[in-house]
């Protein structure tokens, strides 16, 4: 078959991994599928970071021009969501960290590696695991950030495969 | 070859239902599917033979769309109609094929919202010592767009 797409999320100080993880909800937890209403982000908190990543099971020949970005959803007042590429996992924690804004549009979007660091991922090369690094997450607000909800985001991950 | 590449249509207990198209190469001396009794080729075995490759076909599993690249005369036809050509001479002339995904997700609710696959099919070649293409994005629906430089 054809290479098979699947975005984990991994958490704690030992990573646990969720594969498929079924949502990207941030919070005051360091926890996957979070429940926003039980664990919501104080207004001038940052949320806890998300470290998020692709797997591709199945065969293909080649995956390369892994691209991610934010592609919907407007800010409030306050808010930002804050985006690394190619990162080490680390145990997620919601001090605030020095990343830069999540990118909006496909042509500045964050280019992503194979877990190897490899631009392309080959199939059955040797040593390689199917995963991309990881995307770290976190939702910035301020005091200015209204209560409630904030707009719903949608992301985007992009891949090309023979 | 309609008939022909129907008997080969058979992706036996592949998860290929995502794929509306899929393709086949004819060298100068046998002809590849991607699927071949329920058995996928990969498309590194068209790769590792580009130098026989003389048409390359990508065809719709569920209609009768079809794309075919002619490599030796450097055109595109849809279904059995050419499509519009740049008339120069073509020198090096290569496959282009790739298919792009795009998973959109959702902030709250991450299930995978959409997985769009975009195929893309085309040719490059030399000109005066300039790469050329043309290149089709071509959709589920096999609704297509032409690009190129």
């Amino acid at each position: 078959m054809a290479a098979t797409h699947q975005f984990s999320e991994s958490n704690g100080a030992g990573e646990v991994e969720t594969i498929p993880v079924a949502n990207l909800n941030f919070g005051s937890n360091d926890s996957a599928e979070l429940d926003t209403t039980t664990y919501p982000i104080t207004r001038g908190d940052d949320s806890f970071e998300k470290y998020l990543r692709s797997k591709f099971t199945g065969t293909w020949t080649e995956i390369s021009n892994m691209k991610f970005w934010k592609s919907a959803g407007a800010y409030v007042t306050g808010e930002e969501i804050k985006a690394a590429a190619n990162a080490t996992y680390a145990q997620p924690s919601a001090t605030p960290n020095a990343d830069s804004a999540v990118p909006t549009t496909e042509g500045t979007a964050l280019a992503i590696q194979s877990a190897e660091g490899d631009v392309v991922i080959t199939y059955g090369a040797s040593g390689v695991s199917g995963y991309t690094k990881y995307v770290r997450l976190q939702t910035h607000s301020t005091g200015s950030t209204p209560a409630g909800a904030g707009n719903q985001k949608t992301f985007t991950f992009q891949y090309d495969e023979v | 070859m309609s008939n022909t590449i129907d008997k080969n249509l058979d992706s036996g207990n592949n998860s290929m239902d995502s794929l509306s198209f899929y393709w086949m190469a004819k060298f100068e001396d046998s002809i590849l599917f991607q699927f071949d009794n329920g058995k996928e080729n990969r498309f590194q075995l068209v790769k590792d033979n580009l130098d026989k490759l003389i048409f390359f076909h990508l065809y719709q599993k569920d209609g009768n769309k079809r794309f075919i690249v002619d490599l030796k005369n450097g055109i595109i036809k849809y279904n059995s109609s050419s499509l519009p050509e740049i008339k120069e001479e073509k020198n090096n002339i290569r496959l282009i094929y790739f298919r792009r995904h795009t998973i959109k997700i959702g902030e709250i609710d991450l299930k995978e919202k959409s997985h769009i696959i975009t195929y893309f099919l085309g040719l490059q070649w030399t000109f005066n010592n300039k790469n050329k293409n043309i290149i089709l994005q071509i959709n589920d629906n096999g609704d297509f767009i032409i690009d190129g430089k």
